[in-house]
């Protein structure tokens, strides 16, 4: 145990995702030892975050006004949705800068172990925007997983009746890699994926 | 033939070893005898976990690490085919296992699957054929992951898939509505899909491990005649079909009454269940021979004979079993521990005594 604020900084910071006690340890007494000014605008930071920062209306994208960056653009096409478990998702697809739709983030993925089903995910808020904003495709973006897939199969269940076409991203191998040291199962996958030429 | 050679086992703080240095001979049978409780079975444990990263006693880690210290080391060289692998592995507590080969790392236990590959025998053995079906089932998806690592990761798949359906089960407590049944509906897909498939790889795999396992029970037990292994499923039809049929009895268990995690493997020899009707002795001849078909299928789909471990294998079997399973042991490395005798018509190229943590030539 040490003197009160610094085991209270040492407790929070243990709360934290991937920081065990020790690593908790270090950052705190880092914070103790740094100037003034740093330990400030750390805290600093975290404040603003707080504050500055809610969930885009639209499509629960994190956003610092009523609508995200993403849906407040007119360039993007509203035509098209991209629906992804986790915001950390969208900046992963638009670094590819090959999708030029808008997002919808569900807030996680079907996981009855977790207590998550349907009602616990945005899947309300989905449907409505397809009432109201005139989608003509979705893609369902979620983790190739048990659960991610279970979720996209889930949504396709739900949005297929309304007459939306529904796409599911595709599994397989990564670019620039080399065959040999690909694992079997997503080697296996790639197979069952695969193309026709048209040469 | 290739063969799956260790020409060194190394331990550091496993167990109750401090450390051990041991260069086995490469051909035909190592024998290791000590008194009970000197750590025959442990250094055996460390081979087996160098090939999977779990102990086969089912030991957790804290076991494993030597009382006192804080990280185990086990390194094993072996030569797998014509390449020379110097695998090492680090039990650190509070981490993950780690493991090394050549001084690279290996992300996943399927790689060093690749490269070192056991068939292990114990008394426990017994179990498979008198135990529940779950160890019958345990027998075959181990067997499938070796052999195809791709089908036996349905298994795990199986297990998660489970876990959600039945937790999905127990939150309905009894009651499906239209919106629950849309997702129970996702569940049962999944289920039905992993687990057709998951009992397909299995079927297949009984009926290729069958004639291996009839013909070495016919040398074993010197008993010639009908020796029959058959999966039994339990359903018939689409898997999907029998979920929606145990639909209303799963909602008020709150578990999955069909699928894979209910199937079996059926034994009979002689015309006689291996179960229930068998004697213990004809009952261990089995088991016995359930390794030994593993082992022969695995040679012959890998092309490179697994290293042979026989911990204390020999204690429980009459003499006339006992010189069979000599007579019967595949060529290749082979190591067997024993608190006592050697097993008759044995000959070994090298016998060690393990005293106080020790190795003795």
């Amino acid at each position: 145990m040490f003197a009160g604020p610094i085991q209270e900084l040492v407790d929070e910071l243990g709360r934290l995702p991937g920081v065990g006690p020790r690593s908790a340890q270090r950052i705190a007494f880092y914070v103790l030892e740094a100037d003034r000014d740093s330990a400030l605008r750390l805290a600093q930071a975290i404040v603003e975050v707080k504050d500055r920062i809610r969930l885009c209306e639209r499509c629960f994208n994190v956003a610092e006004t009523e609508l995200c960056t993403i849906c407040s653009d007119p360039r993007r096409d509203r035509t098209i949705i991209c629906v992804v478990e986790d915001p950390r998702d969208i900046v992963a697809v638009e670094r590819t800068r090959e999708f030029h739709g808008t997002y919808h983030v569900l807030g996680g993925a079907l996981s009855p172990i977790d207590g998550v089903g349907p009602e616990q995910l945005r899947v309300r808020p989905l449907l409505v925007r397809l009432g109201v904003e005139g989608v003509a495709e979705v893609i369902l973006c979620t983790n190739p997983n048990l659960e991610g897939e279970a979720t996209a199969m889930y949504l396709a269940r739900l949005l297929l009746p309304i007459g939306v076409k529904v796409t599911r991203i595709a599994s397989g191998l990564p670019v620039g890699g080399d065959l040999e040291y690909a694992d079997e199962l997503t080697l296996g996958r790639a197979l069952e994926g695969r193309r026709e030429v048209n040469g | 033939m290739n063969e799956t050679v260790i020409l060194r086992l190394s331990l550091r703080d496993f167990r109750n070893f401090d450390t051990v240095d041991f260069y086995p001979s490469q051909d035909g049978l190592t024998v290791i005898q000590g008194e009970n409780g000197a750590g025959k079975s442990s250094l055996l444990e460390a081979v087996v976990y160098v090939s999977t990263l779990q102990s086969f006693r089912g030991a957790p880690r804290e076991a494993i690490v030597r009382q006192g210290a804080i990280e185990a080391n086990v390194r094993c060289d072996v030569l797998a085919g014509k390449r020379k692998v110097e695998t090492e592995i680090s039990i650190l507590l509070g981490r993950r296992d780690r493991a090394w080969h050549n001084g690279q790392r290996v992300p996943g236990v399927r790689g060093l699957l690749e490269v070192l590959r056991t068939t292990l025998f114990t008394p426990d053995d017994l179990v498979l054929v008198k135990g529940a079906p779950s160890g019958r089932r345990d027998f075959v998806d181990d067997v499938l992951t070796r052999s195809h690592p791709r089908l036996g990761a349905d298994r795990s798949a199986l297990d998660r898939v489970l876990r959600h359906r039945n937790a999905l089960l127990r939150q309905l407590g009894g009651r499906l509505d239209s919106e629950a049944a849309t997702t129970l509906d996702i569940w049962d897909d999944r289920l039905a899909q992993i687990g057709e498939r998951l009992a397909r790889s299995r079927s297949e795999l009984v009926e290729a491990l069958s004639p291996y396992a009839a013909e070495a029970f016919s040398i074993l037990a010197s008993q010639a005649g009908s020796f029959k292994m058959r999966y039994v499923s339990s359903w018939e039809g689409a898997l999907s079909d029998a979920l929606a049929v145990a639909r209303h009895e799963d909602l008020r268990r709150a578990t999955t009454t069909v699928g894979p995690q209910r199937d079996d493997v059926e034994i009979e020899a002689g015309g006689l269940d291996a179960r229930t009707r068998l004697s213990q002795g004809r009952q261990r001849c089995v088991a016995l021979s359930l390794r030994l078909s593993s082992h022969r299928l695995m040679t012959n789909v890998t092309g490179a004979a697994p290293v042979l471990l026989l911990d204390d294998a020999f204690s429980e079997l009459d003499e006339a079993t006992a010189r069979a399973l000599v007579g019967e042991l595949p060529d290749g490395q082979a190591f067997l521990t024993t608190a006592g005798e050697l097993p008759p018509g044995a000959s070994p190229k090298l016998v060690v005594r393990l005293v106080d943590g020790k190795l003795k030539q």
